[in-house]
């Protein structure tokens, strides 16, 4: 019989707040007493599947579930708050004694919540998978409070929900109000920010431009309407002699002013050729510097042909439109005008109809520029698909060639290919189509000034000098009103690239380093695990409760099954990830209380998948202090057994590696990756499989240099041949993210445990391929 | 004792027998299954080829991930037990299903999506569109900066309006 809980008044935090005064207000009226709620969250859906909202909650009596509408407004201006309303349709309870385990199952698109209702398994409600996470800390805070009679403190896993202040939709980490709520003008205006730095040589540029253009508005009224209405038509009856005279003058003048604009040109070309790399190297550099700062995580969810696209294209695109692109803009649009203005004092008739084409130039550019955007955005993928496909093909050669697949590879290839260059020729099809439409325009108004005009020569209230210099005008104005047409394709491929580089560089790092972190005074290498809980993603935990203590200089060895969360363990001690609950302590600091250089600086990573970097094999093996001396460099190549091998080959430590360089085979790359290791010389040392893909003689040797490299270090091996973790002073056994055994090598084998049974087969495995392992040699083989 | 070389031919697997395989309700959402006369109150099926053969090849496990067998042919079994494999197959792996499109809206690297599930709409917004627009066989799937996943399930049948805004997206 269970017995009935009494717990004590509660005063620990909680979460009411989840629920807005509103909500519960109207909770209130439906005749629920909110006074005493623990813990609450929202979901989405009903038990049966339907879209619903839905409100949960538990007090000290029980757990409540209430189905409702919530309808969010948008923000007002003056109140920038967003503003909801609810009604609660139905709330049914469930007496806190009857209910006991609450536990949260992930299925593909939405979760559940079920629970121990008096022995039976019963589900308590569904919802969307987006909100397993607050389900899954109602789970566990009702279970904690059954357990305890307490609410603990909340984890700030980076799951909690951040919604905009405008929308009230899904908000970027950092932001109060989400990039759909911010203004159409923010991505020029974050641009205009990007190149601050460039004003003086921005402005320089865009001087050369305006005098330049200032000089070919002149031009038609030197070369033209004076060449017609005072010299060749000779209104002043001068003689053959005076007109010549003129007529030198005035070709004289067209040359030196042509001359003069060509001069201009050439100025502001040679200016933007010295500011161009310039330029483009910041760019790059910016995003490859947010792009070092972000997590592993980050990595791993992107695709490289994408990120590579992303510093050289974006870069190259942000750039033209910036430094030709605006600058070219403003000369053309300043030419526009002054033509247009010389043009009214000309004849303001012919004027007004030139005027009547601007509008449907610009309702062009308006739904050219969102017609294009799109049809960008679709080539960028194509593009990275086909990078990334081309990156996939060269790192895969060596499967590709063993299974014969060059003809499905080239088959691939050209299909994407073919996509790619469908999309080429679709969005060139859609230039070609719509560009021409806005010059159409132009030559229809052409034919109809030159028709009106020249009635107004017939009827002398124009004169014919004055006729042809408004066609040389309005001849000038095609070549701004071309460039603006392109301007909305411009932009919209600059915007694009400038929103993906926006995206890497606002990514916020999910690792960061406190502003009071802390170093190590003297650090000793003691590894302190507590309670630790790790997932990848929610309700998916691959790490549970786990503790572990290594006391400093000494060597830990986990063994475990694949996917059992060996190598997680590792990632979390490094701080590649963050845990979600429970810590890592080293000399009992939190590692998310230290510096990051400070931490990763004292742990030496030597796994299976070993990285050399584009060099020679020296520079690698110095990569954690490159200003090693080469007699260090040597030492350490030596002690680990790498000496000899890097001495056969032509350039020995000179030689390149790393793609497209030497190959090494994968003894030979660990050897390097220990040296590279012994030079940093860390305090903490994890293995990670480090010798999983070796043959036994090399693996002897790296063991060799291995025992070398653990003295006086504190060492964590990872390791499925369990003979090589002999030396290990403790040994633990994970199985599905927790400890299943633990202790030394010894205690484990005499335990006839899971270890044990792990041990035995494969003792029995390497006596079927023959090869008389050391294992055999421990008394208990004598038991087989 | 003779030893058969592994070959394509002669790889084999074993699947559940409907004449001895019996699915029954349990507690009345969840899927218990009675192989051989032992009861499993709680299985969990999981489908082999969710997108593009959702009705052959289910693994049959239990609540601890315990494989206990796999269904070759769903249509193998009665109409009765069908209809309880299918029910415990569509809550598992229930998806709005897009019936259209209303807007698409990019900014800063994030699409914000407003569609209709039938009548019922809602919004959603994706980052990472290599990542999370998943184009095969006449579908789409789209998963959303919380990890909700939205169908499409035929890009035939949405209409010509919703689906020229999607296109650009698409690869």
């Amino acid at each position: 019989m269970k017995k009935p809980l009494s717990f004590p008044p509660f005063s620990g935090p909680k979460n009411q707040e989840k629920f807005a005064p509103a909500l519960q207000a109207e909770l209130r009226r439906a005749g629920l007493d909110t006074s005493g709620l623990l813990w609450c969250c929202s979901g989405d859906m009903s038990n049966e599947g339907e879209f619903k909202d839905m409100w949960l909650c538990f007090d000290a009596k029980g757990l409540y579930i209430a189905y409702g509408k919530a309808v969010v407004g948008r923000a007002k201006k003056k109140r920038k708050k967003i503003e909801a309303t609810y009604t609660i349709d139905s709330i049914s309870s469930i007496p806190l004694d009857d209910l006991s385990c609450l536990a949260t199952e992930r299925y593909v698109s939405t979760g559940r919540l079920t629970a121990d209702e008096n022995g039976k398994t019963v589900s308590l409600a569904r919802f969307s998978i987006g909100k397993l996470p607050a389900f899954d800390d109602f789970a566990k805070m009702f279970n904690h409070y059954k357990d305890t009679g307490e609410i603990r403190p909340p984890e700030d896993h980076g799951h909690g929900e951040r919604t905009c202040r405008k929308c009230g939709g899904p908000c970027p980490p950092g932001m109060d109000v989400c990039p759909k709520c911010t203004r159409n003008s923010a991505t020029a205006v974050r641009l205009v920010k990007f190149f601050g730095g460039y004003v003086p040589q921005i402005a320089l540029i865009l001087f050369f431009m305006l005098l330049s253009a200032g000089v070919t508005v002149f031009v038609p009224q030197l070369g033209t309407r004076s060449l017609f209405d005072n010299v060749l038509a000779n209104p002043d009856g001068k003689t053959a002699e005076e007109l010549l005279k003129a007529l030198a003058v005035l070709v004289g003048s067209i040359f030196g002013i042509r001359l003069l604009n060509t001069l201009l040109t050439v100025v502001q070309q040679y200016v933007t050729a010295t500011v161009m790399p310039k330029v483009t190297y910041d760019i790059k550099v910016k995003i490859f510097a947010a792009m070092q700062r972000l997590s592993v995580n980050f990595y791993s969810s992107k695709q490289t042909g994408s990120l590579m696209e992303r510093i050289i294209q974006d870069a190259n695109q942000i750039y033209w439109f910036f430094i030709e692109g605006i600058p070219t803009l403003i000369i053309e649009s300043a030419t526009v005008i002054g033509v247009v203005i010389i043009m009214f004092t000309m004849n303001w008739r012919l004027t007004l109809l030139v005027t009547v084409a601007v509008p449907l130039i610009a309702c062009a550019l308006y739904f050219g520029d969102k017609f294009f955007r799109g049809m960008h955005h679709n080539n960028f993928l194509f593009r990275s698909k086909l990078s990334s496909m081309v990156s996939d093909n060269i790192n895969g050669q060596r499967v590709i060639k063993a299974f014969a697949k060059e003809d499905e590879e080239y088959g691939r290839f050209t299909e994407l290919n073919d996509n790619y260059r469908r999309a080429e020729l679709k969005l060139a099809l859609a230039e070609a189509t719509l560009i021409p439409s806005i010059e159409i325009s132009v030559i229809i108004l052409s034919a109809l000034i030159l028709g009106m005009g020249g009635v107004y020569v017939i009827q002398g209230k124009m004169t014919a000098g004055t006729l042809l210099s408004y066609i040389v005008y309005l001849e000038l104005l095609r070549e701004p009103l071309q460039f603006l047409s392109w301007t909305a394709n411009w932009w919209s491929r600059c915007a694009d690239s400038a929103q993906r580089v926006f995206e890497v560089c606002d990514a916020e790092p999910e690792i960061t380093e406190k502003e009071d972190a802390v170093e190590f005074d003297d650090l000793r290498g003691e590894i302190e695990i507590n309670e630790l809980d790790f997932e990848y993603e929610p309700a998916r935990p691959v790490i549970k409760k786990l503790s572990l203590h290594v006391k400093a200089g000494q060597m830990l060895g986990i063994v475990g099954k694949t996917g059992a969360g060996k190598t997680t363990i590792a990632n979390l001690i490094a701080r590649l990830y963050d845990a979600k609950g429970g810590c890592i302590k080293i000399d009992g600091i939190d590692v998310r209380d230290l510096k990051l250089s400070e931490l990763r600086g004292n742990i030496g990573l030597v796994s299976q998948d070993i990285y050399l970097f584009i060099g020679s094999i020296a520079d690698n093996i110095r990569y954690a202090k490159p200003d090693a001396s080469m007699d260090k460099v040597i030492a350490a190549a030596k002690a680990a057994f790498a000496h000899d091998f890097i001495m056969k080959l032509p350039d020995a430590y000179e030689t390149r590696v790393g793609a497209g360089g030497q190959k090494l085979s994968g003894g030979e790359r660990q050897r390097i990756s220990i040296a590279r290791t012994i030079i940093q010389n860390p305090k903490i040392l994890i293995l990670d499989e480090a010798t999983a893909a070796m043959d036994t003689e090399t693996e002897r040797n790296i063991q060799n240099s291995l025992a070398k490299l653990k003295t006086g270090r504190t060492t964590v091996a990872i390791a499925h041949r369990l003979s090589t973790l002999r030396d290990a002073d403790e040994l633990a056994v994970i199985s599905d993210g927790t400890i299943t055994e633990q202790g030394a090598f010894r205690e484990l084998i005499e335990k006839k445990g899971e270890f044990y049974r792990q041990y035995k087969l494969q003792q029995e495995a390497l006596k079927a391929v023959g090869i008389a392992d050391d294992v055999t040699e421990t008394p208990l083989s004598e038991d087989d | 004792m003779t030893v058969t070389s592994i070959t394509p031919e002669t790889l084999t697997t074993d699947y559940l027998d409907p004449k001895v395989c019996e699915f029954y309700e349990y507690n009345g959402c969840f899927l218990g299954m009675r192989l051989n006369g032992e009861e499993h109150n709680r299985v969990i099926l999981t489908r082999a080829l969710p997108l593009n053969d959702p009705d052959n090849y289910v693994c049959v496990t239990d609540v601890e991930r315990k494989e206990l067998g796999i269904i070759e042919h769903i249509a193998d079994f009665s109409a009765e037990q069908q209809s309880l494999i299918r029910k415990e197959l569509s809550q598992r792996y229930f998806c709005p299903d897009i019936t259209s499109i209303t807007a698409i809206k990019e900014k800063m690297g994030h699409f914000y999506f407003d569609v209709k599930v039938g009548d019922y709409p809602m919004s959603f917004t994706i980052r990472d569109l290599v990542k999370n627009i998943r184009c095969t066989e006449g579908h789409v799937i789209l998963t959303d900066v919380d990890g909700n996943r939205f169908l499409i399930s035929d890009l035939e049948r949405i209409d010509k309006k919703s689906r020229r805004k999607l296109e650009p997206y698409l690869y």
